[in-house]
């Protein structure tokens, strides 16, 4: 399915870097922090998208 | 337009209560809930309130066999789609399908994104970035991506397109720009982001110097025709339907078509059929094409019926039975072959007979010209 979603992303231009699905268990803890961490670090890096600034 | 202005505007108080209209609608065969003159009757007796909190707002296919029918010429799915602003504005919505997916690909597009949809076209044949001929390629790459899995390969279509005008010695300008043609989110009830998304269209068309603009998909070419114009005033472009050009292609020898599809039927597609009132020229065509194997279903014309659905929204058990009516009574003619003329006509059909044991294939007219090219 977020693969699908990635493709109609790039269709609209916008980064499907942006989109990422990870599947964490409740016992996973410090594996979700990681991935939130990385995942919001790599936001950071690509910064504003194209998005939010109105035609 | 609030209802008293529908009213006036579409002149509802000549409606003679025959009910016609009920009679004719496919929904209200299903659901007997809907009526819609029921809803003409509300409106006159100042029901507002009641009727636009009525979920059943959203349950008209706008498919407007009602309107072919009515004596009074009533003009139902406008009259509906202006009682659909208003029930907007007062907050109610539809269901939408597919998880509104296909409203917010809609909506983001008048949100200053740069869309990258066109790679397919280069690959199909020659395209331009400017010139004489803009072919308006509409939802296609996104219906492509979503519905891969009904098996529906909705951009061969539009590839069959560029393949059959660059046989005419036409290189289209396809583009990146081009907006979704705002169809939906008209006959959703949301007309400001209609008016977002035309205002782009008509800039990215005319930036690229076309005069003439050729279209596949009916809805686009329909709210082009009509609803265009109706808000934006003369467009000063011409506006083509694909099926019109192929014809004028057979007629000046430009393009040679083999017969031998075997048995095919077709289905009006309610924008290209009642609404824009092209009947003939894709059955004559068909005829050319299928060698004396055309077949007429029992609703044929301005009596077909609508695909089940519109406006990705409030798709029901109800579309499914219509769906299912209507797949029967082709393979009812003896086709092995139901012909469609509309991407969306194509989707919801085929959603429904992949659930069904029915050996019946189903395909668009344009992808059967292609394949019976010389």
């Amino acid at each position: 399915m977020v693969s699908m979603t990635r493709e109609l992303l790039s269709l609209m231009g916008i980064d499907n870097e942006r989109l990422a699905l990870e599947w964490v268990s409740s016992a996973e803890g410090a594996r979700f922090a990681e991935i939130v961490t990385s995942f919001t670090n790599k936001i950071k890096q690509l910064g504003k998208s194209s998005l939010g600034v109105a035609a | 337009m609030n209802i008293e202005e529908a009213v006036k505007t579409y002149q509802t108080y000549y409606c003679l209560d025959c009910g016609v209209c009920t009679g004719s609608c496919p929904v209200s065969r299903i659901l007997p809930s809907f009526s819609p003159r029921l809803i003409v009757e509300k409106a006159l007796l100042d029901l507002g309130d009641e009727l636009l909190k009525d979920p059943e707002l959203w349950s008209c296919l706008t498919c407007s066999r009602c309107f072919e029918r009515c004596p009074a010429k009533i003009n139902f799915p406008e009259f509906m789609r202006c009682l659909r602003e208003e029930a907007t504005r007062r907050g109610t919505k539809p269901v939408y399908s597919h998880h509104g997916m296909l409203q917010t690909i809609m909506e983001l597009q008048t949100r200053g994104i740069h869309q990258k949809k066109t790679e397919w076209a280069k690959e199909a044949g020659k395209v331009a970035a400017s010139g004489d001929t803009f072919f308006f390629v509409g939802c296609m790459p996104y219906f492509d991506v979503i519905f891969r899995d009904l098996g529906v390969d909705s951009l061969t279509v539009s590839r069959n397109v560029i393949k059959i005008l660059n046989a005419a010695g036409i290189e289209p300008v396809v583009s990146d720009e081009e907006a979704c043609c705002g169809h939906d989110m008209l006959w959703n009830g949301k007309p400001e982001i209609f008016k977002k998304l035309a205002e782009k269209n008509l800039d990215v068309i005319r930036q690229a110097g076309a005069k003439r603009v050729i279209f596949n998909c009916p809805e686009g070419y329909y709210t082009f025709r009509h609803h265009y114009p109706e808000f934006f005033g003369e467009l000063g472009l011409e506006i083509i339907h694909f099926y019109d050009f192929v014809q004028d292609m057979i007629k000046q020898g430009a393009l040679q078509l083999s017969n031998g599809t075997g048995a095919v039927t077709y289905h009006d597609p309610c924008r290209l059929g009642r609404m824009a009132k092209i009947y003939e020229g894709p059955r004559h065509i068909l005829q050319t094409l299928a060698d004396g194997h055309f077949h007429e279903m029992e609703r044929n014309r301005e009596n077909a019926v609508c695909c089940g659905t519109s406006g990705w929204a409030n798709c029901s058990s109800g579309s499914k039975q219509i769906q299912v009516e209507r797949l029967k009574e082709a393979k009812h003619t003896g086709a092995q072959t139901l012909v469609t003329a509309c991407p969306k006509c194509t989707i919801h059909l085929s959603c429904a007979l992949n659930n069904m044991d029915m050996d019946l294939q189903i395909k668009d007219l344009t992808t059967l010209i292609a394949e019976s090219m010389d």
